[in-house]
């Protein structure tokens, strides 16, 4: 009998302790405090792997691999993820972040290709899933482009698309303000400042604190170009924290 | 009279002062006098028959450069100045002495820089024999020429048993005595690899890479030997480069008594490297600057900000599609340097160019005059076609025939000279437009000297393919200053090294004789100051490159002095012949 118990603890006992994601993400929490980030870096690597999908442990991820100037492992990891689980869209629209991450370390001509990198797989996170935060982060992406490549109208058209998703949530959400403002960009952009004013505008009054906004429009002319030609520089780290889209859903 | 002194030209000047004063320009210092001084000669790009010409058309819009030195000794600054096309005269533009000038290479026996397996890029007068006459170093894609000045205006061709006689596509040269022993070497450094691009063997000779290219010609280093010898000692000094060399800058950066050098490289990390006093040099790129990805156009030295340290600007590529920003590395002391470009506002000039520090208004602050622009051509940009070539996967960039051919189209063109007037060291104002200084000609080297000895620093501006601009200098004469032309005789006879330190009133000045640096150019090897209101030099420090101190006191303000190494007391300047 005892015998028997013994044996029934051998293969019950690995099921019961077996790690979740959950533990990993909460050991590379503990490790990052400590900052320690190898073992951060396995932990939060070994949750997505488990969790491909799960954008709180992937943006936390690629925040700790900014901290540690990680960038190559990031990319690498992300590429591995996605060939495993290839309609995983969350971590599509993180691996083009991955390459987003990179960009302020990298020379003038890298950056472009880096750029270009991320649309490929913000698309394919869209493709899989047109989700409002893929739509505001390819939007938003082309934005970064010079005027030469035309691409500010593709990020209009993501932009109005996500601007059309936010009307439909009955919610109004902390993050819906980055719409408001990056379409407004957007129209400035390709020319059309009547439209970029007004989008401003409606967004200020949806989000009457939000500084931005009221940056924007408290410029005009070259104090507007300058203005947003400042914040779409791609030597400037484009914030990529989604945590306000997990502490507002 | 065949001569007149010092203070007939400071009287001289008094006249031309008053009448400039009512001038109908107003507030604006700077004329365009090209055409006038018959300077209006323009500067045609070299065309490659090859199968890859019309790829490299892109990338070879260089070669406009000039060199400012008084070759004939009659105390005027003249001009030498490159063309690039196949039958393109160099030309050698004799000062007049009333701002007019003569061209007269084909007498001088130096107009013959371009055939078809050559293309001049730079030029350098220093004084190869230490005879006190200047020679000249034609730098060429293909093999350099050097000349020797025989005097009475004529000049012969050595190159051949110079040492100097090796293929390389050379684009920079400096000449300073990095090993003090009392001549001038030759530091020159190279753009492409030492192919022969006119007739290229092979596609793969293009840059391997936009950041970390490692495949062009570098940096040679000649050691003069004497009589127009010259030897390749580049390994003994330590230097040991393959970037893509755009230009060469020296200056005393620890004020150690030996010159340190700046080398700037596109599709690549620029280099800094510290003399050890004998002429062996140590890379000290990564403590001191960093590493870089950026496209190193020029290297400029001065103190800007009259703290007693030479501080260095160096152009890089700024546009809509590719945000670098220049340098401008503030010397901490200590052979490290910090980027201020962006709090001074000299980061964004564009496709930057030379840029080279004077002092146009004599106020004892070093401004900044920056070339800038590739290629313009029609309303239809590049920039689509060479970032396609960049984001395609697996691109061979060494290979040229992946370059996209540029045709008629644009990159970063029209764009509008800067002219940053220093603001007390703290910040640069660009005061361009004001002064008809703004020009969107594709603007490659600046000469700067005092081409008519009236104590205001005149420009000579190159441009590729294309005119090039004289912009004669109309201050108001309401500022003090002085101009020393120095002569070695136990240092180098140019002086070049030397250091000046200059005290009138409160402010002591840090100047320095240099051996050419800025891209494709070469300014006066005289050393001008600017004393604001200071009537008086009240004390002039002068360090010679072997180390002797000469100091000197009560030096009177608006004259031009000769400083010679052991003289007793600076020697009144004194033109050769009227020329009016």
């Amino acid at each position: 009998m005892i015998r028997l118990l013994s044996l029934l603890l051998l293969v019950v006992a690995p099921a019961a302790f077996a790690a979740t994601a959950e533990d990993h993400y909460q050991s590379a929490r503990k490790a990052l405090t400590a900052r320690n980030y190898p073992v951060a870096l396995d932990a939060f690597e070994a949750a997505l792997n488990m969790e491909p999908d799960n954008i709180r442990y992937a943006s936390e991820y690629r925040q700790a691999v900014i901290g540690a100037a990680q960038y190559d492992r990031c990319i690498a990891f992300f590429e591995k993820l996605v060939a495993v689980h290839p309609m995983a869209s969350s971590a599509f629209l993180n691996f083009g972040f991955a390459y987003v991450d990179k960009i302020p370390a990298a020379g003038s001509i890298t950056q472009v290709i880096l750029a270009n990198t991320a649309l490929t797989y913000f698309s394919k996170s869209i493709e899989i899933k047109p989700s409002w935060i893929a739509l505001y982060t390819r939007g938003n992406s082309y934005l970064y482009w010079p005027k030469i490549f035309g691409r500010a109208s593709l990020g209009v058209s993501d932009l109005e698309k996500a601007y059309q998703m936010q009307k439909m949530d009955r919610v109004k959400r902390s993050y819906h303000v980055r719409v408001y403002i990056s379409l407004g960009d957007g129209y400035w952009k390709t020319d059309d400042i009547d439209k970029a004013r007004a989008i401003w505008q409606e967004g200020l009054a949806q989000f009457p604190d939000n500084e931005q906004l009221k940056a924007r429009l408290a410029r005009e002319g070259d104090a507007l170009a300058e203005y947003i030609d400042s914040v779409l520089d791609p030597n400037k780290r484009v914030d990529t924290n989604l945590q306000e889209i997990w502490t507002n859903l | 009279m065949k001569t007149f002194s010092l203070m007939a030209v400071g009287i001289g000047l008094a006249g031309v002062g008053l009448a400039t004063l009512a001038a109908p320009n107003g507030e604006r210092w700077f004329e365009d006098i090209t055409q006038k001084a018959d300077l209006s000669a323009p500067h045609t790009n070299r065309s490659f028959k090859n199968p890859y010409a019309h790829i490299m058309a892109g990338y070879t819009a260089l070669g406009a450069s000039v060199a400012v030195g008084d070759y004939d000794g009659d105390g005027y600054e003249d001009l030498f100045v490159t063309d690039s096309k196949e039958d393109g005269k160099n030309r050698l533009y004799r000062n007049n002495g009333n701002l007019t000038f003569t061209d007269v290479a084909a007498q001088a026996g130096v107009a013959d820089g371009n055939d078809a397996q050559n293309a001049s890029a730079d030029a350098l007068w220093f004084d190869a024999d230490n005879d006190g006459m200047l020679d000249l170093l034609v730098v060429r894609f293909g093999h350099n020429q050097l000349f020797r000045n025989i005097g009475k205006g004529r000049f012969k061709n050595v190159t051949a048993s110079s040492g100097l006689t090796r293929y390389a596509n050379a684009i920079a040269a400096v000449a300073f005595d990095h090993d003090k022993d009392g001549d001038t070497d030759l530091f020159i450094g190279s753009y492409f690899q030492p192919v022969n691009i006119f007739q290229p063997e092979t596609p793969r000779f293009f840059p391997e890479s936009f950041e970390t290219a490692n495949n062009g010609g570098g940096v040679t280093v000649f050691r003069n030997d004497g009589n127009f010898k010259f030897t390749d000692i580049t390994q003994q000094t330590g230097i040991d480069l393959k970037g893509w060399t755009l230009d060469l800058g020296h200056a005393d950066a620890d004020n150690d008594g030996d010159e340190d050098l700046y080398v700037a490289a596109d599709f690549g990390t620029d280099r800094f490297f510290v003399n050890d006093g004998k002429g062996v040099f140590t890379d000290h790129t990564e403590t001191a600057i960093g590493i870089d990805t950026k496209k190193g156009m020029n290297v400029e030295w001065q103190d800007y900000d009259n703290d007693g340290l030479f501080d260095i600007y160096v152009t890089n590529i700024t546009d809509d599609y590719m945000r670098e920003g220049n340098f401008l590395w503030h010397n901490n002391g200590d052979l490290t340097f910090t980027d201020i470009s962006r709090e001074t506002g000299t980061h964004n000039t564009g496709w930057g160019w030379c840029g080279k520090f004077f002092d146009y208004d004599n106020d004892g602050w070093l401004d900044l005059y920056v070339m800038n622009g590739w290629v313009s051509g029609n309303e239809q940009s590049y920039v689509p076609d060479i970032f396609e070539m960049i984001v395609r996967p697996g691109i061979d960039f060494a290979d040229a025939r992946n370059w996209p051919p540029m045709g008629a189209k644009s990159l970063s063109g029209y764009q509008k000279k800067r002219l940053f007037h220093n603001e007390r060291g703290q910040m640069f104002k660009d005061e361009a437009a004001r002064h008809g200084l703004d020009s969107m000609r594709d603007g490659r080297g600046i000469g700067v000297a005092d081409f008519d000895h009236d104590g205001r620093l005149d420009l000579f501006v190159t441009n590729a393919n294309a005119a090039p601009f004289f912009y004669r200098n109309l201050l108001p004469l309401d500022h003090h200053w002085a101009s020393f032309i120095l002569e070695g005789k136990i240092s180098n006879r140019l002086a070049v090294g030397t250091r000046l330190l200059i005290t009138a009133g409160d402010r002591t000045y840090h100047r320095y004789v240099n051996g050419g640096n800025g891209f494709a150019s070469q300014s006066s090897y005289r050393v001008h100051i600017g004393l604001a209101t200071h009537p008086t030099i009240d004390r002039l420090e002068v360090i010679w490159p072997t180390g002797t101190r000469q100091t000197f006191e009560n030096l009177t303000a608006d004259r031009i002095y000769r400083l010679v190494e052991g003289s007793a007391h600076p020697v009144p300047f004194v033109v050769k012949e009227e020329k009016k």
